[in-house]
């Protein structure tokens, strides 16, 4: 008994000096790098390594961008020898969770996508990613741009990419097959609606399984039922939620219902793009990055956009904008530098072609001719007639956001939970408690 | 302690040199005993060998426990942990809207979600194994077959039951239809009266196996004697399972209905891969790990409530503790009044 006892203390005590020793080695060699310049002993290979190539790690919310990425990525790597950047996109509804993880342990990115608006203010505010208003060329992106990501202090954290739009796709085969007209205002959508149905064409092929895309679908329908004088009113605190031209832009909704599929609120948004693939249903609403959804998946679709529904025939027809996500430079970064050389990248002219040709997206690089026509088209509807997302750009606020709680509110008007003033009521309690007017 | 070996036992080593341990035994026996002291230092001693799994335990389960009851007594900006502001978090989560309404229908959802489960899984499994039990041919095949689902992850399952019930293409649909009954065809996870019950019995397909092995366990340690003694006596059919059967399996049925609680209490991959984090359609499906879940990582929608969230995550864990604990007491009584 004795002698196993021995036996057994002494391989413990062995693997605990082992592993010790194996700990104290890592720390020398991190000591010999971090103090470069000192005389060591170490050999001619110790140095080599030293100028081993810089690894920067990417956290996205893209996994269907990579391959696009990767081709980027390489040009860079091309032009800056000794960095070698690893693009890691995850889920995008567990990106938020593994970022809080990684950045809250402290170790693991150096560069990350950031939410826009109060999602980038959150992460900013915490200081966890450093300014970048003094890279090369992130002063030439428009600030409308920029603001969506700026933190509190004012200074731009993050280089943004992209302007989303939220956009009406329409089949245009399913249009010219049947001799549909193209409805341009809200009573010739409703019209025309009910002349598909008749001929059991889905007219909206809309999701409601993930609230979020009700809260997308109101902000094109919405448009026009509310204008920029109402978002001023209500920004400035003068208005609220239960103004009428609000209530109207929920009624529309409610009224739209019709024209969903059956069912539409246990619908994922794949099983609605597949509808609207297939000919099933003759218009899609959803973000402007929809479209390299539709070039992989279905090349050969014919479709065709419109921006929102007029109120009246030659009515105005907004197009709804908010900036896409931006990156930024982990402040925990060993390399941040090298992580700033990518920012300056992508902040780029030539990264800004690439990006809006190969994604078939609106870059937020100035002086970037789209090639795609349907992208150039939503460009040029953009700079026309612009008006916010709504409920994304400004009420991202609050615990859960009155987005979120007016997405859920949506939901529930859709399941007779609610009806359309208590959709008001409950985002009009949830703004009440965050918000404050600007001045 | 380690019993005393024959007196003809030997060991072969590997050189072929015999080992007599014998004579050692007799000079271990004959030695005085080592002094309570030296015994204590060895016993002591042995305990070290259990630190590398205690470290693990304490760094992946008591330091995260811990934390979350310090973190809800405090107040957070987004991931930065801020003031001491001793109950305020509890406060809020009990009367502040919405945070109140959530909590109170979540908690609710999970009471259904045991009840539901503790009929559509329990009994069912405790039928199947009086079947089987009661040695059909084909027992271990049917065993085998009830315990499969539980060897896939419960995501893949969620997800696969969500191809299954898809209402425009899903195979239950296409199925009903096929047969006549399309009458019957229903968005069962898109309707608020009907999405929390078939997650119940997704959740019930899923755990029934592992259910029918521990009902199996306790009806086999049930002595055939008290069987006979009971047909002696003239007691067969209901009568026998309720008057034998039942009580002498309510060990196993005790611990199954525990189990049940703390995994409905538990409940959030199941929920999360069939609703999503927000418990759709409009909260219906909404449990409390699932709340927990949206306030401490909100992600995209406010991250910044992890004291709110962490305050929650304690009252579950209370909420847990408690019920487990009254079942205990109360189960060991009856054991002892047995």
């Amino acid at each position: 008994m004795k002698r196993k006892l021995a036996v057994l203390a002494f391989f413990l005590f062995t693997s605990i000096f082992l592993l010790a020793a194996c700990s104290d080695k890592g720390k020398d060699s991190e000591v010999e790098t971090k103090t470069e310049g000192e005389t060591t002993t170490g050999t001619e290979e110790e140095k080599v390594e030293e100028k081993d190539p810089v690894e920067l790690m990417m956290y996205s919310w893209r996994p269907e961008d990579r391959e696009a990425y990767e081709k980027f990525i390489k040009e860079f790597e091309n032009e800056n020898p000794g960095i070698t950047v690893t693009f890691k996109p995850y889920k995008s509804t567990e990106y938020g969770t593994i970022l809080t993880n990684a950045l809250t342990a402290g170790q693991g990115p150096d560069i990350i996508q950031l939410r826009p608006y109060d999602g980038a203010t959150s992460i900013i505010d915490a200081d966890f990613v450093i300014p970048l208003d003094d890279i090369e060329g992130i002063n030439d992106i428009s600030d409308e741009y920029l603001t969506a990501a700026r933190g509190s202090d004012g200074k731009v954290y993050g280089v943004p990419l992209s302007l989303n739009a939220g956009i009406i796709f329409y089949n245009k085969d399913v249009f010219e097959e049947h001799g549909f007209d193209l409805p341009t205002t809200w009573d010739e959508l409703l019209k025309v609606g009910e002349e598909m149905k008749a001929k059991d064409i889905v007219p909206i092929a809309q999701a409601g399984k993930a609230a979020y895309l009700l809260s997308l679908t109101h902000s094109v329908i919405g448009a026009t039922s509310y204008d920029q004088s109402y978002i001023d009113d209500l920004l400035s605190g003068n208005e609220d939620l239960t103004d009428k031209r609000f209530v109207e832009s929920v009624k529309r909704m409610e009224q739209l219902e019709g024209l969903f599929p059956k069912d539409f609120i246990a619908l994922d948004d794949k099983d609605t793009q597949a509808m609207f693939y297939t000919g099933q249903a003759a218009m899609y609403i959803n973000g402007s990055y929809r479209l390299e959804t539709f070039e992989n998946t279905a090349p050969d679709l014919n479709i065709g956009i419109l921006p929102s529904f007029a109120n009246e025939e030659g009515g105005e027809t907004p197009l709804v904008t908010w900036v896409d996500g931006s990156y930024a430079v982990v402040k925990a970064s060993k390399h941040q530098e090298e992580a700033k050389k990518f920012m300056e990248f992508m902040a780029s002219k030539e990264f800004g072609q690439m990006f809006s040709d190969d994604l078939a997206r609106i870059s937020a690089v100035p002086g970037v001719e789209p090639k795609h026509e349907l992208v150039k088209e939503m460009t040029e509807l953009g700079e026309k007639n612009p008006t916010p997302y709504l409920m994304l750009v400004y009420l991202g606020g609050g615990s859960p956001t009155t987005k979120t709680t007016f997405e859920n509110a949506l939901q529930g008007m859709y399941i007779k939970e609610l009806t359309v003033d208590g959709v008001i009521d409950e985002s009009q309690k949830s703004m009440d408690k965050w918000f404050e007017p600007v001045n | 302690m380690y019993g005393t070996p024959p007196a003809d036992f030997s060991l072969k080593r590997r050189g072929g040199e015999t080992l007599v341990l014998k004579e050692q035994v007799a000079d271990v026996k004959a030695s005085p005993k080592p002094s309570k002291n030296k015994r204590s230092i060895k016993r002591h001693f042995l305990h070290l060998f259990l630190l590398p799994a205690l470290i693990f335990y304490v760094g992946f389960q008591v330091y995260p426990i811990l934390t979350a009851f310090v973190n809800s007594f405090y107040s957070f900006k987004g991931m930065v942990r801020q003031d001491f502001i001793g109950l305020e978090n509890f406060v809020r989560l009990f009367t502040e809207e919405p945070y109140n309404t959530i909590f109170t229908r979540a908690f609710w959802h999970n009471i259904i979600y045991f009840i539901g489960t503790v009929v559509a899984k329990l009994v069912l499994a405790f039928a199947l194994a009086l079947l089987i039990n009661s040695k059909i041919k084909g027992r271990e095949f049917f065993k085998a077959v009830f315990f499969m689902p539980k060897l896939l992850s419960v995501i893949v399952v969620g997800f696969l039951f969500s191809l299954i019930l898809n209402p425009t293409n899903g195979a239950l649909n296409s199925f009903l239809k096929m047969v006549g009954l399309a009458e019957w065809a229903h968005p069962w996870l898109g309707d608020p009266k009907t999405a929390l019950y078939t997650i119940i019995l997704v959740n019930s397909w899923y755990g029934i196996g592992f259910a029918i092995l521990i009902f199996l366990a306790g009806l086999q340690a049930i002595p055939e004697e008290i069987y006979e003694a009971a047909k002696i006596d003239g007691s067969y059919g209901l009568k026998m399972l309720f008057q034998i059967t039942i009580p002498m399996a309510m060990p196993s049925i005790m611990i199954m209905t525990i189990l049940t609680f703390i995994g409905s209490f538990e409940t959030f991959e199941l929920v999360f891969a069939m609703q999503g984090s927000s418990g759709g359609p409009y909260y219906s499906t909404d449990v409390l790990a699932l709340f927990f879940y949206r306030l401490a990582f909100g992600s995209v929608d406010g991250g910044d409530a992890i004291g709110l969230g962490s305050a929650l995550a304690v009252v579950l864990f209370l909420i847990i503790c408690t019920a487990t604990a009254i079942s205990l007491f109360f189960f060991k009584r009856k054991e002892i009044e047995q």
